[in-house]
């Protein structure tokens, strides 16, 4: 079977993950202006800034993570298992962001 | 001044495209002979990402307000209730997807059919995303002008 490098599994299962985690931060803060955005907003100055360094922060300190897993080989995914995590997740985050705006609008 | 910005964050995040759509291109055909090219451009669409989303975010953070405040009062509210808030999130999605590219570009693209799959993959939802996120800044801009045609 043909295999994937170790930064390229981990990073891309870290994409796959942040992206989640990114939209699920969009519905949370929206629904807590008082608490969650005004903290936010608090870091940096404006939440959607704070959002954007945390997004990238957990998509290098997670990649890295898995990289370093498995006794330093990376995570063991298959090509396949990836592409189909990558874009489920995407899709889903998409359609989560779009469908909380489309109804909070 | 605050056109050049808008227009300088336009430009990037068209090349950005523009490069992802050769890049795609370029996966399609890999091989021995184009896996530097393939590189280079993996980086180059990363890179542009990058200079499209700060300058968009700088010009966001900074004056992105008054036009939020005209396009509210206007006949096109949803062009900042649902556009330029889905935008504004999903980009971030589009910087971590051009964010990998160089690294998945770090396998033998010619001799690796998944990795190569897996590419394709990656580039293509940069590309639909991508002119999402163009169509998206065009009716932004829309429901400004129609708000300041309407006050």
């Amino acid at each position: 079977m043909e295999t994937i490098n170790k930064y390229t599994a981990s990073f891309g299962a870290s994409l796959a993950i942040t992206s989640i985690l990114s939209a699920v931060l969009v519905v949370i803060k929206e629904l807590s202006e008082d608490k969650i955005l005004a903290f936010m907003k608090n870091l940096t100055g404006h939440h959607w800034a704070t959002h954007g360094l945390f997004i990238v922060l957990a998509f290098v300190l997670i990649g890295f993570g898995l990289a370093k897993s498995n006794n330093g080989q990376g995570l063991n995914i298959a090509p396949g298992r990836l592409i189909t995590f990558i874009v489920c997740a995407v899709v889903l985050s998409g359609l989560i962001i779009a469908g909380f705006y489309l109804l909070a609008g | 001044m605050t056109e050049v910005i808008l227009m300088a964050h336009v430009l990037f995040g068209m090349l950005c495209i523009i490069a992802a759509v050769w890049l795609f291109v370029d996966v399609l055909n890999a091989n021995e002979g184009n896996q530097g090219r393939i590189k280079t451009m993996s980086i180059a669409v990363a890179v542009l990402m990058w200079l499209a989303y700060l300058i968009g975010g700088y010009w966001y953070l900074v004056f992105y307000a008054a036009d939020k405040a005209v396009i509210l009062k206007g006949p096109w509210p949803f062009a900042h209730k649902f556009f330029m808030e889905m935008k504004e999130h999903v980009v971030i999605m589009l910087l971590l997807l051009t964010t990998f590219l160089p690294i998945a570009a770090s396998n033998n693209l010619g001799r690796n059919k998944a990795a190569r799959k897996l590419m394709l993959w990656v580039v293509g939802l940069v590309v639909l995303i991508g002119l999402a996120m163009d169509g998206s800044g065009a009716i932004i801009s829309i429901g400004t002008k129609a708000g300041l045609m309407k006050g």
